[in-house]
């Protein structure tokens, strides 16, 4: 029974995972960046989820104007920090984003209070027994079924749609798929805003189930989802949601039996590290 | 013409700039390092508030022998890195007569040893590392040590509410494992068995997975360390796995905060902490009611921590008749003084003795539920 309930407890932790890597991946599949800055366009999420929510009486508004709003911020993040040092070595690109990152965590605090926010009254705190002798609230039942539902949707858009095919061009070569026709840069814009938007409300759900936003909530996913787009394969969007879920369940049943000695960080990181001492390209190649 | 106003805005600079200096020359500087930024920014923002309440209330008073307090104040970001060269700063520079730390253990043991080597005194207002008053004579602690409340909450559980099977859930930085170290020492005078002990990092705001295993352990009691930014998270996702034992936790959940966090589930938690809402004290009830009108949000134990460590500076410059710094010392490790946090004296290594105050949630608030005062249970270490 404990064995199943720490998988659950995994496969949640793992869904907000990958809801977070997905953008990540996306972003070094086409410009080979490292986009730290993600991190706090899921802090922003949780922000707008918890405002609009206590504003309107309405979790699903607030849901979806999060990853709206996140969405478009995420696309400006590559017209105002990414383009302009897209001819430079992805070092700087990669700096500028720390630093934005950086300057985010305190942007937040000014604008929103040092202590965070909280639901006035949480939604989706009902709980339902999904097998016999475990129960979970509809929000935890939520996350999973929003990283499947969010995750598969875009799947089917790469395979079946014809903007999904030339993404996958572009991931693959972009002269050549824009010399074919291809619009690199909206294709850009699209994977920035799809990415921003899943990233935005993994951070509206994560505000749900701790009630609470903070400036730092961006903190552990900073370099945690760049763990996680390393240990899939960089630029595999497969590789990264394998290793969501692997990341959530070993950090499930780690916090458990080695947390006296390792902290859930250095569990995910030791997991990495292992890993890639077998498998440097990480666990899927890019394609 | 244009000369003209240009000449009159530099003599008028000169002017307000020679005043300010007049005006400081009166005045008696306290340094006060707290983190205004960064992640512990939310208790910084409080400290600041309560320490700033109380050189108003000083101030106001007549001030200390006819000068005016000033709080000199920097942002160590609650980082080592940072308070050291502050410490410095606030010594040679600004020519502090004494320091107060209203920041955590890592941020207040490096400050501490360079006031500590300066000669110039320093009171921690809510650092818990015992390594804090250790770094010479010149410093104090006006809280309690982590395994001091730790002790306390084994006498809570295992004698007050009667429950023996205990889990503990502990944050793994000093003030966690500190308040483990005391909590298991005195378990087994108090009949308490600890079933099992979790750690989680700072960074967790998610228990699920320690939660499942709670429910597996069948305790009668938890006993979990955090602040009130891992605590409400906890004490929320703990009540919503339908666990309904007593939880008992420290100093580190005393905000309001936590209860709007945790919400109806912060409901029937006690602490052990050393702000008492309900009671009578004049000086507490002036604080607290002096704080939520300054701040807008309602007081918490850092706030009244940074209240107090000011007035037992205060109190000690008045009794020492001069900001002479052994004189000070001396005055300050003589403090007798009653204070929002409690009564208020040092032992010989500069601890404080007080009572521990034991709140609980009732209708979102914190109220009173009892108070320890076991001296030889709380003494904290005098070497």
């Amino acid at each position: 029974m404990l064995f199943v309930d720490l998988c659950i407890q995994g496969v949640i932790q793992g869904a907000i995972y990958a809801l977070i890597a997905l953008g990540l991946t996306l972003v070094y599949g086409l410009l080979r960046i490292l986009h730290v800055a993600h991190a706090a366009l899921f802090t922003l999420g949780g922000y707008v989820g918890v405002l609009v929510t206590n504003g309107s009486g309405s979790f699903l508004l607030a849901l979806m104007t999060a990853m709206l709003v996140v969405g478009v911020v995420g696309m400006s993040s590559y017209t105002i920090i990414y383009k302009p040092l897209l001819n430079r070595t992805p070092l700087i690109a990669l700096i500028a984003s720390i630093g934005i990152f950086i300057a985010s965590e305190e942007l937040f605090r000014i604008f929103f209070g040092a202590y965070g926010l909280s639901y006035v009254s949480p939604p989706l705190q009902v709980q339902i027994e999904i097998l016999p002798g475990i129960s979970l609230s509809q929000a935890r039942i939520l996350v999973v079924i929003l990283a499947v539902g969010l995750l598969s949707g875009v799947g089917w858009l790469a395979i079946n749609t014809r903007m999904g095919i030339a993404a996958r061009a572009t991931v693959v070569d972009p002269q050549i798929a824009a010399s074919s026709g291809v619009n690199v840069e909206i294709i850009r814009y699209g994977s920035f805003f799809i990415g921003s938007a899943f990233a935005g409300a993994a951070g509206v759900m994560v505000s749900l189930l701790n009630n609470l936003v903070e400036p730092t909530m961006g903190a552990v996913p900073s370099y945690k989802a760049l763990a996680i787009i390393v240990l899939g394969g960089l630029g595999s969007v497969r590789g990264a949601l394998i290793a969501s879920l692997a990341l959530g369940i070993i950090e499930s049943f780690g916090t458990i039996y080695v947390g006296h000695l390792l902290d859930r960080d250095s569990i995910a990181f030791a997991f990495l590290i292992m890993v890639l001492m077998v498998r440097p390209q990480g666990l899927l190649v890019r394609g | 013409m244009k000369k003209y106003f240009k000449a009159t805005l530099l003599g008028s600079a000169l002017a307000v700039s020679a005043a300010v200096v007049s005006a400081s020359a009166d005045t008696i500087k306290i340094g006060f390092n707290v983190p205004l930024t960064g992640f512990a920014a939310a208790d910084g923002q409080s400290a600041l508030h309560g320490a700033e309440l109380a050189v108003s209330q000083v101030n106001g008073s007549g001030g200390v022998n006819g000068s005016m307090l000033e709080l000199v104040v920097y942002d160590d970001q609650a980082s080592p890195k940072e308070s050291g060269p502050l410490a410095v700063k606030m010594i040679t520079k600004d020519n502090v007569v004494a320091g107060i730390s209203g920041s955590y253990s890592g941020a207040t043991r490096a400050a501490a040893t360079i006031f500590a080597e300066s000669e110039v005194p320093y009171i921690s207002a809510y650092a818990i590392h015992p390594d804090i008053t250790r770094a010479g004579d010149y410093v104090f602690r006006t809280s309690f040590m982590g395994e001091v409340q730790g002790r306390a909450g084994a006498k809570l559980i295992g004698e007050m509410l009667g429950k023996k099977r205990v889990v503990m859930v502990t944050l793994n930085n000093d003030f966690g494992k500190s308040l483990a170290a005391g909590f298991r020492e005195q378990a087994g005078n108090f009949g308490v068995e600890i079933v099992a002990e979790y750690d989680y990092s700072i960074k967790d705001r998610e228990f699920g997975p320690i939660i499942s295993k709670i429910k597996a352990d069948k305790a009668d009691a938890i006993y979990a360390s955090g602040y009130f930014f891992t605590a409400g998270p906890m004490v929320s996702q703990i009540r919503a796995a339908g666990l309904t034992q007593p939880i008992v936790g420290q100093e580190g959940y005393d905000s309001q905060k936590f209860i709007e966090i945790a919400g109806g589930a912060s409901e029937g938690v006690m602490i052990t902490t050393s702000l008492d809402r309900d009671s009578s004290s004049p000086e507490t009830q002036a604080f607290i009611s002096g704080f939520a009108k300054k701040a807008g949000y309602p007081a918490d134990m850092v706030a009244a921590s940074g209240h107090t460590a000011l007035l037992v500076l205060a109190d000690a410059l008045k009794r020492a008749g001069s900001s002479d710094a052994s004189a000070l010392r001396d005055a300050i490790s003589k403090t007798n003084l009653s204070a929002s946090t409690g009564k208020i004296s040092f032992n010989a290594l500069g601890e404080v003795q007080k009572d521990v105050q034991v709140q609980i949630v009732k209708n979102g608030n914190w109220h009173y539920h009892s108070v320890i005062s076991d001296a030889v249970l709380l003494a904290p270490p005098s070497k």
